[in-house]
């Protein structure tokens, strides 16, 4: 049980595949720009990547290995064509906010990269935790990403206005470069020279 | 088992694409009704807020016009009316709806919506305080259809009625807006001359003929974004 729970809590922080694996980066551009996207995408790829990984657990025995790759890419993408479809269902606003992005979990590499390294390895449970561990890893960087850019850029938080208009009555502005892809890729390289100074283990020597 | 054999891995194949197949189609046919009426929901809301009419009951509220094929405009019962509008920004696809004054000439508000414009510069194009800025402007210019034009640097004091300040970072998405509401107008010139101040006629005669009252289809079909 304790093992089990170190697939859940361990890609938090020193497996987090986002700072520690550099995965899944070029959609952590993309949807970091307010805090609400940020959050849902976070949501959606836990359930994508617990649940594929989950299938591809139980299926591993039988998968032929010549075209493990193809049955992987088949059931990650019949989960993100699910999830969509359940947003556009029960919550169009989301679903709308997060247009494009939803399609784009099937690129994210930390769902097939988890299926590949983890799930086709290891028990049902134990994949399903180490996907929903991977995912909300994922969401962490992903949140606090989104927190500084979009305090920074537009000066609201989840969309309230957080900086006080007499601010900007005194000459502040919001910083405009935070709205574009690469101060993402500076502020999560921030995090993960913050992440590595704090866990020595991981530094490179 | 041997599951390296082809015959296995065609088999395996087969079966994976019949069973994913039939739960993404059964999946589909089972949210498509909640889908749509989340959409309609949306077209309608948007064209009641473009009026300011929020609180009202679409049904009671707004007759669909049908102009020809592929132009229609709602006609609210006070005599305003909504015309839907699309075009390109900087990324993709905007839209939105212009409601017009019963001059069929001075702007009663707008909605806008966007796909992937960028957040914080063209993104602002759907806010409530972009959209504000239309309020009380005029499309025509001593007769003359002109549209509503984003200035970069600010509206021109000279032109005030017909422009409105663009959005700062957001200028292709700001041309891409000028550019809708000037050719997706265009088509509806010849209604809104007629039926505009100029002409006595009154409200909501011939063109009202055989619109059947707004059927969900058909409001469906004039949302040129999917």
């Amino acid at each position: 049980m304790n093992k089990n729970l170190r697939y859940l809590t361990g890609p938090f922080s020193k497996e987090n595949p986002v700072i520690v694996q550099i995965l899944g980066i070029c959609s952590a551009l993309a949807v970091t720009v307010q805090l609400k996207p940020a959050v849902v995408m976070a949501l959606s790829v836990a359930v994508v990547t617990g649940f594929s990984s989950l299938i591809m657990s139980v299926l591993r025995k039988g998968v032929p290995s010549r075209i493990r790759i193809i049955v992987q890419l088949v059931v990650i993408a019949t989960m993100v064509i699910l999830v969509d479809q359940f947003l556009k269902a029960f919550v169009y606003d989301v679903s709308k906010q997060l247009s494009v992005y939803v399609g784009l979990i099937i690129t994210n590499c930390i769902v097939m990269g988890r299926v590949e390294a983890f799930a086709l390895a290891n028990k049902p449970w134990a994949s399903f935790l180490d996907g929903v561990g991977n995912g909300f890893g994922y969401g962490i960087i992903l949140v606090i990403t989104a927190f500084v850019r979009e305090l920074t850029g537009s000066g609201t938080l989840y969309g309230y206005r957080i900086i006080p208009e007499s601010w900007y009555e005194h000459g502040y502005a919001n910083n405009g470069l935070m709205l574009f892809p690469p101060m993402a890729l500076i502020i999560v390289g921030c995090i993960i020279w913050a992440h590595r100074s704090w866990n020595k283990e991981l530094q490179e020597k | 088992m041997n599951t390296n054999k082809n015959s296995y891995i065609i088999t395996y194949a087969s079966i994976m694409v019949v069973v994913v197949a039939s739960v993404l189609s059964l999946t589909a046919l089972a949210l498509k009704p909640r889908q749509d009426a989340n959409k309609l929901n949306e077209t309608r809301l948007s064209i009641l807020s473009s009026l300011g009419a929020t609180d009202e009951n679409y049904e009671d509220f707004i007759t669909e016009v049908d102009l020809d094929a592929e132009h229609k405009l709602f006609q609210a019962v006070d005599g305003r009316v909504v015309i839907p509008v699309s075009g390109s920004g900087l990324w993709g696809p905007i839209w939105g709806y212009v409601a017009l004054e019963k001059d069929m000439d001075t702007v009663a508000g707008v909605v806008m919506d966007h796909t992937g414009e960028t957040p914080g510069l063209g993104a602002e194009i759907a806010t409530q305080k972009h959209w504000s800025q239309y309020v009380g402007k005029k499309v025509f210019k001593e007769g003359e259809f002109v549209g509503v034009t984003l200035r970069k640097g600010g509206a021109t004091p000279a032109n005030i009625d017909h422009e409105v300040d663009a959005i700062s970072g957001g200028t292709k998405t700001s041309d891409g807006v000028t550019a809708m509401l000037k050719h997706s107008l265009q088509p509806y010139l010849p209604y809104l001359v007629s039926h505009g101040a100029a002409s006595s006629e009154p409200r909501g005669g011939a063109c009202l003929g055989g619109a059947a009252p707004a059927a969900a289809e058909n409001i469906e079909s004039v949302r040129i974004h999917e």
